[in-house]
């Protein structure tokens, strides 16, 4: 199918007004962002609080032995799979938020704007805080529980949300209407969860603040056998809702007159940003900023809103960003670490300021 | 008791308090003493004191020797030194009282952590007229007829100065363990006011309270004080969880018999704790070895871990241990990469959770987190957390009996640490973990 320049403005689209260059797919921008993601995940391997020349790094990343045994626990068990983890959730994140800045032709949406999180949360609030007020052992249930528990209950609770939201988004056209509609979600599912906090004992509330401020370094090599499949499998997915998404930017009609099953296509968007909203936000906490700042940069730095495009750049330059907010987050050189979300909102909310000031009118995606 | 009494009082209550409330909303925030019940203090002399003769020369009835724990003053006498008995601060950092001859001004120096404020309490000898030159500070009669207690760290310290029989109410009734309020808690002759800003303002006028001892943390997102106070109820902080050392928090005992005018008490209680805890360290130093510790558990990516001037630090390094982070000063805790405290406590010789979940063996621990088994504390079984007493609802006693008997706590310690100090010794608080369940 070839595709005709579907322009990325909204649904009257004019000609003359066109502000984005031709689309098609910039292999050389791909290859660079692809270097970008290598290198911080380079990075990140290579530095953290605990000193470790690099040439060990280099050598235990090769197969070898370091010199002390802690440094090579510290590579293997703890940077390697918190660089994979920040990879991977970077990517989801951007890319999930890209879907549904285009399914829902709001610039602002994202899986935490229109809670999605929230519900992810939620279903993470009632695994690991219900029913509790009476035992203190439940929590510990969670460890028992199994990682794939987590992972289903934080996707159903993503999925459940985002069903509802795509449900009344096909009645209301309105970009504002649709904000307000998440933020309700938002508070709803922040009032069930208040409710299981008020039954919970103090320490268990605190391990639930603890996981809201989001995290990549978690992850356990035994849990990123549940999370990397999800992830990878809710990307791959993601790839291939490229072309109907191309046709939904400029409107279901337009879309269905190309031939794209818009009932399909929706369900697969669907699909496939709740699974990665939820699998991130079920392993990392809800995280916010990088969902709804990254696609912006992408649409911003290439100019194009083609998704053959956008798709994997926002996969590539999620994953390096993300790499970096927790590098920052772990404040090199320093022993205490700042919570993630701290960073990404510091640099996301900026990002959002730019756009806003930028294109002057939201109506644009 | 009260409870009870309330239960057929409900309506009449019931008005009372939306008439409080109404009056406290259009007067100023000061909170006014209950005067009700208190006799008015009379010209006319009334029968003689069965006290011994005073040796002043004044008509009027002889000092008293000891503290009027239990009454109020019938004829007031300017001269007369009401707190022959006082106390004295020997450990806490927290808190500084001045007497003068009928009331005592106490301030609460450090309510919470970076506060800016402090709190003044002036307590009034009931039955002598208020001292005019206070300022705003809060006024409370004492002795105290009853009290609602907003912690369980409390507790300890009206059991050893004898005063559960004026405890009218708790913040909440699900994390205690002490026997005796337990069974006032079945008897219903408590009330539970609700915990921090969720405080029940209606049902805590309706219990007519004469002293509210909560605490502080520096957010009106969290604190009761500030609601309470507004309502006119008489609410102290008690700030004892800020002391750095054992034996300064559980030397707040002392600042909780101020009310009561129980100094005499308190000072014996005390010295007795004092002395036992002593005892115990003292034995700790005869040791040959300092085994390593580390404290806490990481939570994802971040360990947070007791600073090396903290309560929890302190015991360790009186219980004869080597603390992993004895050389930081920081008296709060320290939220570190859980990369940053491996790397050290890897070699630790002793693991001391301090978890809220109970793990029933160390297999379930790694279950959990494979990254521990490398621990040398982990490889040889000695992984310690301290749950042994928590009751059905998560209320560790540790942070009840525990606070107000450091002898106790250190005692654990030293028996986990050097179990050949304490032979006889049975651990109250602490449980080894085993290997496999």
């Amino acid at each position: 199918m070839k595709v005709s320049a579907p322009s990325g403005v909204g649904q009257a689209a004019k000609p003359l007004a066109d502000p984005f260059p031709p689309l098609g797919i910039r292999r050389s921008v791909l290859v660079g962002l692809a270097a970008f993601a290598l290198l911080a995940f380079l990075l990140s391997l290579a530095i953290g609080s605990v000193p470790i020349p690099l040439a060990e790094v280099v050598h235990v990343l090769l197969g070898g032995q370091a010199s002390e045994a802690t440094w090579q626990t510290i590579i293997l068990l703890f940077r390697l799979p918190k660089a994979i983890t920040a990879l991977l959730a970077g990517a989801a994140l951007s890319v999930a938020g890209l879907q549904m800045q285009t399914i829902f032709r709001n610039p602002l949406a994202d899986p935490f704007v229109l809670g999605i999180s929230s519900g992810a949360s939620l279903g993470v609030a009632l695994v690991v805080l219900g029913g509790t007020s009476a035992n203190v052992t439940v929590f510990g249930r969670t460890a028992y529980l199994g990682d794939f528990g987590l992972v289903t209950a934080a996707s159903l609770g993503a999925a459940a949300v985002f069903a509802v939201v795509l449900a009344i988004a096909r009645r209301v056209q309105s970009v504002v209407t649709l904000l307000v509609l998440g933020l309700m979600i938002s508070y709803l599912t922040s009032a069930v969860v208040s409710l299981l906090i008020y039954f919970s004992i103090p320490e268990q509330i605190s391990a639930y603040i603890n996981w809201t401020f989001g995290s990549f370094g978690g992850v356990t090599w035994q849990q990123m056998r549940a999370l990397a499949p999800a992830l990878l499998l809710g990307l791959t997915l993601a790839l291939l809702t490229a072309k109907p998404l191309n046709a939904l930017l400029l409107g279901e009609n337009y879309a269905a007159s190309m031939g794209v099953n818009v009932r399909a296509a929706r369900w697969l968007v669907t699909a496939s940003a709740s699974l990665l909203a939820g699998a991130v936000t079920a392993f990392c906490g809800p995280i916010g900023f990088i969902g709804i700042a990254v696609p912006h940069l992408c649409r911003a730095l290439f100019g194009t809103s083609d998704h053959r495009m956008l798709l994997p750049a926002a996969l590539l330059l999620g994953g390096g960003l993300a790499l970096i907010f927790d590098l920052i987050s772990q404040m090199p050189g320093a022993r205490a670490a700042l919570p993630l979300n701290v960073v990404t909102s510091a640099v996301g909310a900026p990002v959002i300021l730019w756009i806003v000031m930028r294109r002057q009118s939201f109506g644009q995606v | 008791m009260s409870h009870t009494k309330n239960q057929h009082l409900n309506v009449r209550l019931l008005l009372a308090a939306f008439f409080i409330v109404a009056l406290t909303a259009c007067a100023p925030a000061q909170p006014t003493a209950v005067p009700a019940t208190q006799p008015v203090a009379t010209v006319e002399p009334t029968k003689p004191p069965t006290a011994p003769p005073s040796p002043t020369p004044q008509p009027t009835p002889a000092a008293p020797t000891t503290n009027l724990a239990d009454s109020c003053v019938e004829t007031y006498n300017a001269d007369v030194d009401y707190f022959p008995e006082k106390v004295t601060v020997e450990d806490a950092t927290g808190f500084v009282v001045e007497y003068f001859k009928h009331y005592k001004v106490v301030t609460v120096l450090k309510p919470w952590r970076g506060a800016e404020q402090q709190f003044k309490y002036v307590i009034v000898q009931c039955g002598t007229p208020k001292p005019t030159d206070i300022g705003d500070a809060l006024v409370i009669e004492a002795p105290v007829k009853d009290v609602i207690a907003m912690s369980t760290t409390q507790l300890p310290h009206l059991e050893k100065l004898d005063l559960l029989d004026r405890l009218l109410g708790l913040d909440s009734f699900q994390y205690v363990n002490n026997p005796k309020v337990r069974t006032l808690i079945d008897a219903g002759a408590l009330v539970e006011i609700g915990s921090g800003a969720e405080v029940n303002i209606e049902k805590t006028i309706a219990a007519e309270p004469d002293l509210v001892m909560t605490y502080g943390v520096g957010d009106p997102q969290y604190d009761a004080h500030p609601k309470l106070l507004e309502a006119g109820i008489p609410t102290i902080l008690n700030a004892e969880y800020m002391e750095g050392t054992p034996l300064g928090r559980a030397e707040w005992i002392k600042f909780t018999a101020l009310f009561f005018n129980r100094e005499a008490e308190a000072q014996l209680e005390y010295a007795a704790m004092k002395k036992r805890y002593q005892e115990v360290a003292e034995k700790a130093k005869a040791a040959t070895t300092k085994p390593t510790v580390i404290s806490g558990m990481a939570s994802k990516d971040k360990w947070r871990v007791p600073g090396g001037g903290s309560y929890a630090a302190r015991l360790i390094i009186d219980a004869g241990g080597a603390y992993l982070y004895a050389d930081d000063t920081s008296a709060g805790s320290l939220s570190l990469t859980f990369e940053e405290v491996y790397d050290k406590a890897v070699k630790a010789d002793v693991w001391l959770l301090t978890s809220f979940q109970r793990y029933d063996s160390i297999k379930a621990i790694l279950e959990a987190e494979p990254r521990y088994a490398e621990m040398a504390a982990v490889k040889n079984g000695n992984v310690w957390n301290y749950d042994k007493r928590v009751n059905e609802n998560g209320g560790n006693d540790y942070w009840e009996t525990g606070v107000g008997n450091p002898h106790l706590l250190l005692a654990d310690l030293v028996k986990i640490l050097h179990p050949a100090l304490l032979p006889d010794h049975e651990l109250v608080f602490w449980r080894q973990i085993p290997a496999a369940p």
